[in-house]
């Protein structure tokens, strides 16, 4: 018992890390000596301007090993199997739970912006047809941009100064936690909230964005949120689902959130299944798989459910989905075997096409980084943004001269008339004057002769520059939809051009169905997604016919898109500097082993024998709930009535635990002896030094583990590898390169 | 008596075929001639007889409990009659439009006799002849050739037009008629003279064919009559008298929109100009003493 009663040792180090704030992690505890020490040998760190090559200490692994402790045997021996039995249907409860509140959220999204959306666009167009006849269009354009940055403006204010977490399409921040990064706040009640008023002012506001990527972060944070029975932020706790509250069973709920928000947002609830297995893939089984689909399926009925009633016609579930592609009619979109290589050279393209609007993207982010970093340049740069999008919208409408006539059943729900002739109306206005999801729908379905080239062209050409400067301003929004609108809009130009050279193309080549494709590849060429994406096209089309083309047009984008550069996901992930953890270790990566990985030394808390023999592993959070519940040794012996500390009282504090600077420790306490014996994991893995770097990886990414030590051959520690320590090696263009850390 | 009949019930179809063939809309305002006399003008103008003699053969030889009743023949006849005449209203309408506000009455006709041969009420002598002109056979003619019609009926939309009953027009209709002659009227009075005259002097009278147009179209209440005129109308005003709002304000709008677009460029550059560049603070991580082998790692730091 001697060796494992330590002495809290209380220099003055807990001081100063209070100075630099809770964004300080004591990395393995032995950040704090370093950096103190660095300081005085060589004076002020090293600054550097922000680059792709960073790993900031801001981000923590999960806890995704179970901490066997003795307080979690003894519970575990306590619970009858009832007990068991009851937590595997609360599992299933909360999934349902899951579905319904991520489907409602859909929901309430799809409402509101229909409405407002239709409000501004019915103000607009009056206007428009107002001084289309007495003059002064110019007003018309200054009204239309004024009342697009004022969406974006509340938008992009909500998401700067509030929660920052919140901008973008939370796909990359979804991935990462499923992969076992702790991003701060990325599962917050707030952020949730934000997330939602963002996305429908930036949609309402006309800027080129989608609703769907929000929406798999909205369905993670319900996840998180209702899995734990409490709301932290609300200040209340249901004291249900206490069993939940640990990174294990919550990191399994998320990924039912995100399958959960995927299937309400494209209809596909397979297609969210397989999103969740192929970015959270190494933390699998059986059971969770049918839970998740479960989830899913829930989400999309729900949605279903409740706009059938919004659109008058309860009962009616047969449109699922945020967006719907439509359906997609047997006879005119038949494709024949000489299609194929035409489907492929358009997956080439989209490939290109999106490599492109990635480097694109990738350099503006870096600027942004560097340059518009304050709230306030943020939501300037919003509102520009969305004042500039009208800007161009209406110019190439005004500048038109495609006009076709009106068709008989409405399929555009504002037409635009400006100088056409009466009955007509401007057909740039059809892909410009309307939400994206309405452009994409009408791209694929109108009949042929709908848009001439020209037309799709021009649109082609200012929607990718439009979308590629949108995306990553700080508003909530999605990528999905502007990539799907690029390309329907040039695999359309595609097909009709394909119509034209060819003698019979007349007959096969319906542009539709080359919307459908183009969509696929830019789509495909920008997130580089694979298997979710055929199945969340196929399941969004509603037509497994094509199912063989789409999955060859996103395997050629993602192909030619990764031989320039990677997915517009992982490039954001790498530019916030997480250490993100892949499939595998670098390759050539062979010769490193655990000894140079790790860090070293390792603060170990013994008093009695240096260094230590390996006795157990404890973690920061816990040591700070023992102290908070001042859990030492002489208290316990003198007040023999002291309640003995259960998993619960951990299960409490998690997962906001108190910084330490905010717990009070007296002077005689600090004199006092903690017996960690109960609370620290006695069996934790470890690795000889000599364990080569892809083997510790290999063990670290398929168990999820947050540390993992490294022992000498008496088992003494000598160092730690933790999530940072792997993530810094990846294979640049020079062979094997390292990141550095960096504060951020 | 049954098989004349026949033959007139077969020589009748013939007929009504070659009606729909030619299409050539013959005076045939085959109303209230009596059935027989019809049937026999018809075979000997028509001379289908051959066929007709076939089939006479043929049938005959049924027996008597298989033939239709005379009720029902009859019924079938005044069909004939009024499908023909119907038909021969709507050719002549194609073009203009004009198939709801002329040939409603005749539609009407039509759909009373159907009805009453479609009912399920027994005629004289105890005969449904729903059974036997509708569904006894493969062709189940009478029943395509209403069908048919039927559809074309609804593809119009004539119903909005048309009061319950196929009693008259309704006064929607009619006012948007008068409307519409007015408008036409003017453009008539100008159309000799200058384009511009046209343009100003006949502006009131198409902004309220317009107005009520749109009301129509937003209330649903329109058939394919009035669409017609008023794409009709709305091709002479724009194409023809060029009409539509020309494009002259292009100097505002690119004016504004530059200076639109010249904003972010500004934005960028004074953010880039003015703006602290963030700078990442390095931190240099404690490792286990040095290894020939880091050396391998290709050092980038700047």
């Amino acid at each position: 018992m001697a060796n494992i009663t330590k002495k809290v040792s209380w220099s003055s180090r807990a001081d100063e890390s209070g100075a630099t704030g809770e964004g300080t992690p004591l990395l393995n505890g032995s950040e704090q000596p370093r950096h103190s020490r660095q300081d005085s040998l060589r004076g002020r760190p090293k600054e550097i301007p922000h680059n792709e090559k960073l790993l900031s200490l801001k981000y923590e692994s999960l806890d995704y090993d179970n901490i066997e402790n003795q307080l979690f045997l003894e519970e575990e021996r306590r619970m009858s199997h009832m007990g068991f039995r009851c937590l595997e249907i609360s599992r299933w409860v909360v999934c349902g739970l899951i579905g319904f509140l991520t489907g409602l959220i859909a929901c309430f999204i799809d409402i509101v912006v229909e409405e407002l959306a239709g409000i501004k666009y019915q103000v607009v167009k009056e206007n428009i047809e107002k001084f289309t006849e007495v003059g002064g269009l110019s007003i018309s354009l200054i009204l239309w941009a004024v009342f697009n940055s004022a969406f974006v403006m509340v938008g992009a204010i909500i998401v700067a100064y509030f929660e920052p977490i919140a901008a973008g399409s939370g796909i990359p921040q979804i991935k990462c936690y499923l992969n076992g990064v702790k991003i701060p706040r990325v599962v917050r009640l707030k952020t949730l909230v934000v997330k939602v008023g963002g996305v429908i002012c930036s949609v309402v506001g006309g800027l080129a964005v989608g609703k769907e990527g929000p929406m798999i972060h909205s369905g993670a944070v319900v996840a998180a949120g209702v899995s734990q029975g409490r709301s932290t932020s609300l200040k209340r706790d249901f004291k249900i689902f206490e069993y939940f509250r640990r990174d294990t069973e919550k990191r399994d709920f998320v990924s039912a959130g995100a399958a959960a928000g995927v299937s309400a947002a494209f209809g596909a609830p397979v297609g969210g299944v397989l999103f969740s297995l192929e970015e959270g893939a190494s933390f699998w089984n059986q059971m969770l798989t049918w839970r998740i689909f479960f989830a899913s399926m829930i989400s999309t009925f729900t949605l279903n459910f409740f706009l059938s009633i919004y659109h008058n016609k309860p009962g009616d579930l047969s449109n699922p989905g945020l967006i719907n592609f439509g359906r997609f009619e047997t006879e005119s979109v038949a494709y024949n075997l000489y299609e194929i290589p035409l489907f492929i050279a358009m997956g080439a393209i989209g490939g290109l096409l999106g490599a492109l609007f990635n480097v694109l993207n990738y350099w503006l982010t870096i600027f942004r980084i560097r340059y518009v970093h304050r709230p306030c340049l943020q939501v300037m740069e919003a509102m520009l943004v969305a004042a500039v999008t009208a800007t161009v919208s209406f110019t190439m409408i005004y500048f038109s001269n495609d006009c076709q006539p009106l068709g008989p059943d409405h399929t555009e729900e504002y037409p635009l008339q400006l100088f056409c002739a009466d009955g007509e109306y401007n057909s740039m206005a059809t892909a410009f004057f309307n939400t994206p999801e309405r452009s994409v729908r009408s791209l694929f379905h109108n009949q042929p002769g709908t848009y001439n080239p020209l037309t799709l062209g021009l649109f082609t050409l200012t929607y990718f520059f439009l979308a590629c400067w949108t995306y990553g301003l700080a508003v909530s929004a999605g990528v999905f939809i502007p990539s799907l609108l690029i390309g329907a809009a040039w695999g359309r130009l595609f097909g009709i051009l394909l119509a034209s050279i060819t003698t019979t193309g007349s007959t096969w080549a319906v542009p539709g169905k080359y919307a459908l494709m183009g969509a696929a590849a830019q789509l495909g060429g920008i997130v580089r997604m694979t298997l979710s994406l055929t199945v969340i096209m196929v399941e969004a089309t509603g037509n497994i016919t094509y199912g063989l083309p789409i999955m060859l047009v996103l395997m050629t984008s993602k192909i030619v898109g990764d031989y320039f550069v990677e997915g517009l996901y992982d490039i954001h992930i790498k530019l916030q500097s997480v250490p993100f953890l892949h499939w595998e270790a670098p390759a050539t990566s062979h010769w490193l082993t655990a000894r140079e990985v790790m860090s070293s030394p390792v603060t170990c808390l013994n008093r009695i024998e240096k260094p230590a023999k390996l006795c157990g592993l404890i973690l920061r959070s816990q040591l700070i709930v023992l102290l908070k519940h001042k859990v030492f040794v002489e208290l316990a012996r003198s007040r023999l009535t002291h309640r003995k500390l259960q998993l619960k009282d951990f299960r409490d504090a998690y997962p906001r635990f108190p910084p330490i600077q905010s717990i009070h420790v007296s002077q005689d306490e600090r004199e006092c002896m903690m017996d960690l014996m109960e609370f620290m994991n006695a069996t934790p893995y470890t690795v000889p030094q000599e364990t080569s770097l892809p083997r510790v990886f290999k063990l670290f990414r398929a168990l999820g583990l947050r540390h993992l030590v490294v022992v000498d051959d008496e088992n003494r520690v000598v160092g730690l590898v933790t999530r940072k320590d792997l993530a810094r090696y990846h294979l640049g263009k020079h062979g094997l390169e390292e990141l550095q850390l960096a504060q951020t | 008596m049954s098989p004349y009949r026949h033959s007139s019930f077969w020589g009748f179809i013939v007929f009504n075929i070659c009606v729909l063939v030619s299409g050539d809309g013959a005076n045939l305002t085959a109303s209230e001639v009596p059935p027989l006399s019809s049937v026999v003008v018809s075979s000997a103008v028509f001379k289908p007889g051959l066929g007709s003699v076939l089939s006479l053969n043929l049938l005959s030889s049924f027996p008597e409990d298989l033939e239709i009743s005379d009720y029902c023949s009859e019924l079938l006849h005044i069909f004939g009659q009024r499908y023909v005449a119907y038909v021969n209203c709507l050719v002549p309408a194609a073009r203009p439009v004009k198939v709801c506000q002329n040939c409603f009455s005749s539609y009407g006709s039509l759909t009373e006799i159907f009805s009453n041969i479609s009912s399920d009420q027994v005629g004289p002598g105890n005969v449904s002849c729903r059974d036997s002109l509708l569904r006894s056979d493969r062709l189940m003619l009478v029943y395509e050739l209403y069908e048919n019609l039927k559809v074309l009926w609804e593809k119009s939309d004539c119903h909005n037009c048309i009061t319950k009953g196929f009693q008259n027009l309704t006064s929607d209709t009619l006012h948007f008629m008068t409307t519409l002659n007015q408008t036409l009227t003017c453009f008539e009075q100008y159309q000799q003279k200058n384009k511009t005259e046209l343009c100003t002097n006949c502006k009131t009278d198409y902004k309220n064919l317009n107005v009520l147009y749109g009301g129509m179209e937003k209330n649903k209440t329109m058939c394919i009559d009035i669409e017609d005129a008023m794409n009709m109308t709305r091709r002479l005003w724009s194409k023809n008298f060029n009409c539509s709002f020309p494009r002259e304000e292009t100097v505002p709008v690119i004016a504004v929109s530059s200076f639109m677009l010249f904003l972010p460029i500004i934005f960028y550059l004074s953010s880039f100009l003015h703006s602290e560049q963030k700078k990442r603070k390095l931190i240099h991580p404690n490792r286990a003493k040095s290894y020939s082998s880091l050396m391998n790692i290709q050092d980038n730091r700047s």
